[in-house]
This record gives structure tokens, C-alpha cells and sequence, in this order.
């Protein structure tokens, strides 16, 4: 499986969040670091 | 997650938004955020398609994904990588603060 790599672009990606609002990665671009937190699952 | 939101103002501080994907569907989602009064983003991934593509771990021995986190910073680089190797490992705030202290953005 690919994994990211230190100082690469980061790969765009888009979703909904769970309100139904659109999500674009690079819309936070020259606007603020993000912090991608991959859960461990929480059910 | 709890840790994160205890210092999520330490987040907001230096421009950093948090944003948790996850497999769960929205629903799922919507119910613990309110349970836990989360304040950051919440992407349901049910299809795994970004988990995929940021390469999330299954250990189908510990029965579950591993935890990751990834910091991508102003221009779109990115500037820290953590694959845990099992369901505890996860950095603490204090590094990843300390990172964003000294993060100098990479122009893309």
C-alpha cells in the first residue's frame, strides 16, 4: 500500500464531512497547515 | 481524540486545522462528535478511499486500523508522517506542537 513521503506534494483528496459539507484538502492551501488524524476507529 | 481536543486551541494557535478521517459512515461519526464534543472535522471515509491513499494500516491480527498522522503544511507539502505500529501509538502533543513551532513552509 502507498505511503506518503516527507516533503512531497500531499495527495489532494475531497469528501463530505459528517454535516453533508464538502471537504477539499488543497482549499486550505496558502490558508493553513492541516493535521490529517487517521482514527483507530471509535465504535 | 480526547488528547486533541484538550489542546486543540494549542492547534488554532499556529494555524493548523484538524481534520480526523475515519472508516465509520456519518452517522457514526455524528454520534461521537456530539458525545464528545469535538470542535475539529470529521471526514467519514466509508469506502477507505483516502485511508487508501494516505496508506492507513489494517493489522488484521490486532484486529483494527492503525493510527496515523500526517501534517501538511501551508503550500501543500508534506512535513511529518506517522504510521503507528499498534493501536496506541500515537505522537504525543507536545512533538507535534513543537513541530508546528518550527514548521517554515516548503514552496510546492
Amino acid at each position: 500500500m502507498p505511503k506518503v513521503s516527507l516533503n512531497t506534494p500531499a495527495p489532494d483528496f475531497s469528501l463530505e464531512d459528517f454535516h453533508g459539507q464538502s471537504f477539499r484538502l488543497s482549499d486550505y492551501r496558502d490558508k493553513s497547515n492541516v493535521m490529517l488524524v487517521f482514527n483507530r476507529g471509535f465504535i | 481524540m480526547a488528547q486533541l481536543r484538550q489542546d486543540f486551541n494549542e492547534f488554532v494557535k499556529r494555524q493548523t486545522k484538524i481534520v480526523v478521517v475515519g472508516q465509520e459512515d456519518g452517522g457514526a461519526f455524528a454520534a461521537y462528535w456530539r458525545e464528545n464534543e469535538l470542535p475539529f472535522t470529521g471526514l467519514p471515509d466509508p469506502k477507505a478511499s483516502v485511508l487508501r491513499l494516505y496508506g492507513q494500516e489494517v493489522n488484521l491480527f490486532k484486529l483494527g486500523r492503525m493510527p496515523a498522522q500526517v501534517i501538511i503544511d501551508i503550500a501543500g507539502m508534506v512535513r511529518y508522517v506517522h504510521y503507528g505500529h499498534d493501536m496506541t501509538d500515537i505522537p504525543p502533543n507536545d512533538e507535534i506542537l513543537a513541530l508546528l513551532d518550527d514548521l517554515i513552509p516548503i514552496p510546492a
